[in-house]
């Protein structure tokens, strides 16, 4: 009785951990995201002790709950489930070693640069990286669950980012207010750019790789006039074009506003693009809108069968869609620059595939992704300065990665071949025997 | 102001502007009536470009440039070839990294060849260099100097639309490639290779598109520059596919948005109406859209074009 009473009626003890888990995993999300090593600080690394320990009350809880050998399966198919992106980032980075290696530059000074530079010398560039891809991310990922391919978040992050734009320099609410609803309409603007792809896609079939990519490259040359109408002055300056500053009430919080450690242009974005992470793992998991968008993303006659409107989830899904790699620009306004500027390089929303991608459309998992690009981009810069190795080979190693990992069915061929070469080697075996007889 | 010069100006800077364009669209349209989705294109050219600028550099002579050009976009695009046939890999994200992949190998070569980011020395003689007037025929008043007095390459592609055109449609091979995109299993039916067609397609789209990437860098200008490619790789898919899928129409295609490209310019420097100059380039993105929606006419992509083909071998 005493044995069974811990799985039948843990008490309240779960609860609790569960709530001390939070508490630890935001407190160290907090102050990881929030410390920069430039100062010489290490309570950087506190923060990430405590999502450890957030991470181990965690696991307790489930053990407590489940027993001690669903924990264990758990774990086994986590690390499954992590094998081919892992083994894919780092065959990529041994490659592109042997490349520098060919090409005269030491790998090992390089890549040491590279972690130095995106992991603790210039870790809040890393982590201002990583929030619009994130936000651009979510939204091709979530549109990957609608079996559909959103290959223009590019398009509806410069909408997004003129409309908070826009409103950010003529808003004079108190931010408490402005940002919020600055928020929701850098999202809506983002939308809207999907409505036209969205109902092509359901009224005439028109692929949405297609439409996506060419409003894409629309609202891209769209920004320029928009910048130019909002104080980029063509006869001052030419390209890049720049808007006015946006008013200080509309600037997101920054990091430094309560842990004055912090560097000062870490903004809190990326917190929200966490919680939106998470907001979107929730929709899709564990309510019925995205049980419906799932399945039609993995087998559209099977929902419609089941009762499902194929079309309005569709139309839903890439409105969503929209609606997140909207926020990117919101980010990036309100959050980093504070003006728009004409981002010739920066693609966001062109990044935010392959971080989408590298996740394989998991919502949880772009936030990780998503900081790894982020450390690779800022990595690469500090090692182009510090170690004078062309940051272009950033660029090589993540096309690599993401070459290694989507294509999948290399794993399969490789399992093909090597059970086909142990059937043979048994089969000579056999026939060697049978000779030998 | 709007003269018979410049009439005749703005008509040959059309095609001049086209000739990239069609030049991709072309290969493009082989690629997907094969039935591979190519939107790799923007990095092939890349790669033929920056080819194309060191090779023409290195021995002098363009001509060399020109087939180095249109090797590696041979080779490169048999990357997205074995990723998508034989790795079975979804199309546009193939062509995503791709795309990824072109601008960091080059820019990485860049630093190593050339010694430094931006823009690759001058070529000593450029294709631009040569330029072939058709006896009698240039003197045709317009179409003499539109089409009669051009570059080298600016020839070929009109050469090559011919020759995509009469081999897509009188050819048992462009039966078979049309095929392969249309019907991949009756093709594989009959005992013809799926695989082999679809690897053809992408290979002639990257020979092709090598060499519009040679024309950007070696023969309307004389170096390669990062990003020189301005997105004329996706330009080209919406002349592919505002074309119907067809080598003749996107060609028209190309033209119409060579002339967006030229009149833009013209625009701006005489000041004809207060219009942004981002209107013109806009144009084509959003004519793709407006056909691909059908208001104009019904713009259809081959059946099976981007679907998996997976054929089952029995082992041994």
């Amino acid at each position: 009785m005493s044995s069974t009473h811990e799985h039948t009626e843990p008490g309240r003890l779960p609860s609790i951990l569960t709530i001390a888990s939070a508490v630890l995993g935001a407190a160290g999300l907090v102050i990881w995201l929030g410390a920069s090593m430039s100062r010489g600080e290490t309570y950087y690394f506190w923060g990430i002790w405590l999502i450890v320990a957030a991470l181990a009350v965690y696991l307790w809880r489930y053990r407590l709950l489940n027993g001690g050998e669903a924990l264990r399966e758990l774990l086994r198919s986590s690390a499954r489930k992590m094998a081919v992106p892992v083994m894919g980032v780092v065959t990529a980075i041994v490659l592109g070693g042997i490349l520098m290696l060919a090409t005269g530059y030491n790998p090992i000074e390089a890549y040491g640069a590279l972690f130095f530079g995106g992991l603790v010398r210039n870790w809040h560039i890393s982590i201002l990286n990583a929030a619009p891809l994130i936000f651009t991310a979510l939204s091709v990922a979530f549109a990957f669950k609608a079996g559909l391919f959103n290959i223009g978040a590019e398009g509806q992050y410069y909408m997004g980012a003129m409309a908070a734009a826009w409103l950010s320099i003529h808003f004079t609410l108190p931010g408490i207010i402005s940002l919020p609803l600055i928020f929701i309409f850098a999202g809506l603007f983002g939308a809207m750019w999907t409505i036209i792809p969205a109902l092509l896609k359901v009224r005439t079939g028109a692929h949405e790789v297609i439409t996506t990519m060419m409003l894409a490259h629309t609202a891209r040359y769209l920004s320029p006039v928009f910048i130019r109408a909002n104080g980029g002055d063509p006869a001052t300056s030419t390209h890049p074009y720049v808007t006015w500053e946006i008013l200080p009430n509309n600037f997101l919080p920054r990091f430094q506003q309560f842990l004055p450690q912090a560097n000062y242009r870490v903004h809190t974005g990326i917190l929200i693009a966490i919680v939106v992470a998470l907001l979107i793992h929730y929709i899709l998991y564990y309510t019925s809108w995205g049980f419906e968008i799932r399945a039609v993303g993995e087998n559209k006659d099977a929902a419609r069968a089941q009762g499902i409107s194929v079309g309005k989830n569709i139309f839903r899904a890439l409105l969503i869609a929209g609606f997140l790699a909207g926020l990117a620009g919101f980010n990036q306004v309100n959050g980093l620059d504070h003006r728009l500027f004409e981002n010739l390089q920066a693609g966001y929303g062109w990044n935010g595939i392959s971080v989408a991608l590298l996740a394989g459309g998991n919502p949880i998992g772009v936030v990780f992704t998503g900081l790894l690009w982020g450390v690779l981009d800022a990595g690469g810069q500090f090692m182009a300065r510090t170690t004078q190795t062309p940051s272009a080979i950033v660029e090589i190693v993540k096309g690599t990665i993401l070459f290694l990992v989507v294509a999948r069915y290399i794993y399969t061929a490789i399992g093909n071949w090597r059970r086909k070469r142990q059937r043979h080697r048994e089969a000579d075996a056999a026939n060697a025997v049978k000779e030998g007889a | 102001m709007v003269d018979y010069d410049f009439i005749v100006n703005l008509l040959s800077a059309m095609i001049r502007n086209a000739t990239p364009i069609a030049l991709a669209a072309i290969g493009a349209v082989v690629c997907e009536r094969s039935g591979v989705v190519n939107i790799a294109m923007e990095g092939i050219m890349t790669v033929g470009a920056f080819v194309a600028a060191i090779v023409a550099g290195a021995t002098g002579n363009p001509w060399i440039g020109l087939l180095a050009a249109i090797f590696f976009g041979g080779l490169f695009s048999l990357i997205h070839a074995f990723a998508t046939v034989s790795l079975h890999l979804d199309h546009v994200v193939s062509g995503a990294v791709l795309n990824v992949l072109a601008l960091g190998i080059t820019s990485y070569l860049m630093i190593m060849i050339v010694g430094h980011p931006g823009t690759t020395n001058p070529v000593p003689v450029g294709l631009g260099d040569y330029r072939w007037a058709i006896p009698v025929l240039s003197s045709i008043p317009v179409l003499g100097p539109m089409f009669f007095n051009q570059t080298p390459i600016v020839y070929f592609s009109f050469i090559l639309i011919g020759v995509f055109t009469w081999f897509l449609s009188k050819t048992k091979l462009g039966l078979h490639v049309r095929a392969s995109g249309e019907h991949p299993l009756a093709l594989e039916t009959i005992g013809v290779s799926v695989y082999k067609m679809r690897y053809f397609g992408v290979l002639v789209s990257g020979l092709v598109g090598g060499m519009a990437g040679a024309y950007l860098s070696i023969e309307s200008n004389v170096s390669f520059t990062e990003g020189m490619t301005g997105g004329r790789g996706f330009i080209a898919m919406a002349a592919m596919i505002s074309g119907g899928w067809h080598p003749i129409g996107a060609f028209i295609a190309a033209l119409f948005f060579g002339l967006a490209d030229a009149l833009q310019v013209r625009f701006q420097v005489f000041e004809i109406a207060r219009v942004p100059e981002e209107f013109f380039i806009i144009l084509p993105y959003v004519l793709t859209v407006v056909a691909v929606a059908g208001l104009v006419r019904r713009s259809r992509p081959p059946k099976a074009d981007g679907v998996d083909f997976m054929i089952e071998r029995s082992e041994d």
